[in-house]
């Protein structure tokens, strides 16, 4: 491997910028590092040039540790959005800068540079100053300079970032053919995912400090598995849908009398096919829209329809901000051609292809006693903040029964969709109990004053609910800048004998989830009660959230109720799944 | 636009400020009537002195003392400054730190002290019994009423303005060019010698040339902490001073010819070294 992370963090002032990143950047790959601007993919890459620090983890260049490597022992080749040329050189002494440190000869100087300018097109520029280049020359420049003393591994911060369009392209091309040229291990950062597309062998989708997903690039547009990927890469129209034994379907949920789960999908603008009336279709029906907006670009048309309501609307998972549900719709020339549409006329909404995310995750029912308490939850500021960044919606769901835990909650409706939010109160694990046992599967237990969590402790109290609890808790931890922490527990008396097996449980559930939901979490085993441990950890500091999966609703107030009494400022998350052969979340993943 | 708005304005440069005409104008005209015209008028002074005496004058030994001292001391007080007010300038520029602003704010105070003031302040610290004095006494060292009096009431005056004036070149040099030559190999020596100075080399030299001609122009400050010893630690300025209050008025012109050659002299010769100074990096950019 030519570069290698290892749970890579960076603080600044408590706050991870960069979060347990971890990757293996193969020799001659193209890793183009694709985020919004803040997601840390820029200080990733000061971090591999050895610029910053790290405050936790491992960067290994070629097998060799250089964590605490200096930059200038490093010797990578880097290359700024600014170019950051010295404005008092020629290009002649920019690029033989890094030979003149090393006491090159004046002879073997000269070739090395007549060698790069010609590799970056820039031959008989040498004499000139930075300052008479155009912007795309200087950056021409820059990459020669940082090649100039055989760097085994480039790293190239923005390099397109201040030019314009046509220019770009241009760079964009020799980058690409000193790249193959060389063979060298090259990272890029950028926030342009068409840059990303037509440079990367693989790319790295980064947010919030994490590195969400990676994978070539046509693997990650087509089956992207978190909402942040599919939304960023490309235009994507979320949908929320039911995945029953028979496929998945959108609408009103259930009719078919089979067990459900709610999912949500991805249905790319592209997949979309529009036709005057439901039986010309030659796709999948999906719903009843008008034309709201027609946007000409050239080759290709993109509008936005509105959808009809009725009884059998679809749900967009995007949080609905009152004026209806659009799809995001673009059609190529052919199909403009074969059905011709205007704005405000009716049509018929059919999908070629939609793809299901395998979150467990898929949207919010906020759920109390009230009318007046339900809408107070769904305004809680960590939910809002939550359903923004996952964009989905908050449905509310007035349960009578959730006000009096004596009542016998029977007679609660028995389908849920999404995971249950209730307010945080002394007998809520009562209203947890309920809730699980009418079918929801994750219920969210919010206090009235919980901020979004600087920490997230994982722990599962019975080993069925572990894979599932681990989805979840990639899927939340995707949208918030927490750090992970799972907590394994074994009991006081386990012998010493049998504590290397403790530690292998929790090396594998650690690589069980960063395998299989690029999840990267700390662990830490205690030895004692599992409440108490809880309790201490979840003591040590505010804003700390728990994530505590079950496959026994039995007794959950005996199991918990101490530890439910002792922080009642956390928010708490119970993942629920029945103890089944094959659990839920897995088939989720097998759908995908 | 009309037709004939076009035709009418097609050669002027839009400005903000009314046209070069106007602006040229003024610019003439005060530099006539408050650098040239009182210049020529000392020149002219000076010029009613038959040559031998002019000589005479000019030459004399307490006069060629005050030079020396007046000159010196400039020079010795711009060096200083340059190296401290570097330093000055680059805490500010590159670190953030509690009391930040009170010390950029401190570094002005200079500029709005009547020179006398500082001057007194200066005496009663470097005096014998002075907080500072008392202890450099012993050690045989003696600032109040020495050149090297002088010398520190000089430093004083002229620090604000090598440090106002390398500040902004400072802020030019990005962090982005210090991490460029640190991968690229260069040890914190090189980056400074290679990078950070030829950067900053310019306004440097001009934060010299303006702290020297603050220096060479000083009397304020300098007559309280000198003790106007002739030829010992007399400078020129007061020996203008006490040729005015003789009434030698033309004595005096004659002093303050020289001191307007020297100075300019001077002036000259720095700024031609700031463009040699830019061509030769530019040309060998080492």
């Amino acid at each position: 491997m030519s570069i290698t992370l290892d749970q890579v963090t960076k603080r600044y002032q408590g706050v991870p910028v960069v979060n347990d990143v971890s990757v293996e950047i193969g020799e001659g790959e193209f890793f183009v590092l694709l985020g919004p601007s803040g997601s840390g993919k820029s200080t990733l890459l000061r971090a591999i040039a050895g610029l910053t620090g790290v405050s936790h983890g491992r960067i290994a260049l070629h097998g060799r540790d250089v964590t605490h490597t200096s930059a200038r022992e490093r010797g990578v080749g880097l290359v700024f959005q600014n170019y950051a040329l010295f404005r008092h050189m020629t290009v002649a002494d920019n690029i033989e800068f890094a030979l003149r440190v090393r006491r090159m000869k004046r002879a073997d100087r000269l070739a090395r540079r007549k060698e790069l300018l010609r590799l970056v097109a820039l031959e008989g520029m040498d004499e000139r100053l930075p300052a008479q280049l155009s912007g795309g020359q200087q950056q021409r420049v820059a990459v020669a300079r940082a090649l100039a003393h055989k760097p085994e591994v480039l790293l190239l911060d923005e390099p397109f970032g201040a030019l314009d369009a046509k220019i770009r392209e241009e760079l964009r091309r020799t980058i690409r053919q000193v790249q193959r040229e060389l063979g060298i291990t090259t990272v890029l950062v950028t926030h342009d995912q068409e840059e990303a597309f037509a440079l990367a062998d693989r790319i790295g989708v980064m947010n919030l400090g994490r590195l969400l997903e990676m994978g070539p690039p046509g693997e990650l547009y087509t089956r992207p598995t978190t909402r942040f990927v599919a939304t960023f890469l490309g235009a994507a129209n979320l949908l929320l849908g039911h995945q029953t034994r028979n496929g998945i379907h959108f609408g009103s949920p259930g009719f078919d009398g089979t067990r459900s789960h709610e999912v949500v999908a991805v249905l790319r603008p592209e997949e979309v096919e529009l036709a005057p009336n439901r039986g010309k279709l030659d796709s999948r029906y999906l719903a009843a829209g008008s034309v709201e907006e027609i946007i000409f670009t050239g080759a290709l048309e993109r509008m936005r329809v509105r959808l009809t309501k009725g009884s059998d609307e679809v749900q967009l998972a995007r949080a609905n901000n009152g004026d209806g549900s659009f799809l995001e719709i673009t059609r190529t020339q052919p199909e403009q051609r074969a059905f011709a549409v205007k704005v405000g006329q009716d049509v018929a909404v059919g999908f070629r292809r939609v793809h299901v995310l395998p979150t467990p995750l898929s949207s919010f029912t906020a759920c109390a006693a009230s009318e007046s308490e339900v809408e107070r939850l769904s305004r809680h500021p960590l939910l809002v903040e939550l359903a923004t960044r996952m964009s989905t919606r908050v449905s509310s769901r007035v349960e009578p029964a959730l006000a009096n835990s004596s009542v016998d909650c029977s007679a609660m409706d028995r389908h849920f969709s999404g995971a249950a939010v209730i307010a945080s109160r002394p007998d809520a694990l009562k209203n947890i109990e309920c809730l699980l046992a009418r079918g929801a599967e994750e219920v969210f237990v919010l206090p009235a004053n919980a901020s979004s969590p600087q920490r997230v402790l994982i722990h599962w109290a019975d080993e069925a609910a572990r894979a599932a609890t681990l989805a979840v808790s990639a899927s939340l931890l995707r949208h918030v800048s927490a750090e992970a922490v799972y907590l394994d527990v074994k009991p006081e008396h386990t012998a010493a004998t049998e504590r290397p097996q403790g530690m292998r449980a929790l090396l594998d559930a650690r690589s069980e989830a960063q395998a299989v939901h690029g999840l990267e979490m700390r662990t830490e085993l205690h030895f004692g009660d599992a409440t108490s441990e809880l309790v201490r950890r979840l003591g040590e500091s505010p804003d700390q959230l728990l994530i505590l999966g079950i496959s026994q609703i039995a007794g959950l107030a005996q199991r918990f109720g101490e530890l439910l009494a002792a922080i009642p400022h956390a928010p708490l998350l119970v993942v629920y799944r029945e103890p089944e052969p094959i659990a839920e979340s897995q088939t989720a993943v097998g759908m995908a | 636009m009309s037709a004939a708005g076009v035709l009418t304005k097609p050669l002027r440069q839009p400005s903000v400020l009314p046209g070069f005409g106007l602006t040229f104008g003024f610019t003439t005209f005060f530099l006539s009537a408050i650098v040239l015209l009182p210049l020529a008028a000392l020149v002219l002074m000076a010029a009613r002195l038959s040559i031998s005496d002019f000589f005479n004058v000019i030459l004399d030994p307490r006069a060629v003392g005050s030079y020396r001292l007046s000159f010196g001391a400039a020079f010795l007080a711009a060096a200083i400054n340059a190296v401290f007010g570097f330093v000055i300038a680059w805490t500010l520029v590159r670190y953030e730190f509690p009391g930040k602003k009170i010390i950029d704010a401190l570094i002005d105070m200079p500029f709005a002290l009547p020179t006398a003031v500082s001057g007194i302040a200066l005496t009663t610290v470097f005096a014998q019994n002075g907080w500072v004095g008392q202890y450099l006494e012993p050690l045989g060292i003696k600032v109040a009423y020495t050149w090297i009096g002088v010398t520190v009431a000089l430093t004083l005056i002229g620090m604000p303005f090598m440090v106002r004036t390398v500040q902004p070149a400072l802020e030019e040099v990005q962090k982005d060019l210090e991490d460029a030559a640190e991968t690229l190999g260069a040890g914190r020596f090189h980056i400074f010698r290679r990078i950070i100075l030829p950067t900053v080399l310019p306004a440097l030299l001009t934060g010299f040339a303006l702290a020297f001609a603050r220096g060479v122009g000083e009397y304020g400050s300098v007559i309280f902490i000198s003790g106007n010893l002739p030829m010992k630690t007399e400078i020129t300025p007061l020996l203008i001073v006490i040729k005015l209050e003789e009434f030698d008025y033309k004595g005096a012109a004659a002093l303050g010819t020289v001191m307007l050659f020297i100075s300019f002299v001077m002036l000259l010769a720095i700024n031609l070294l700031q463009a040699w100074g830019r061509q030769r990096h530019v040309r060998s950019g080492r």
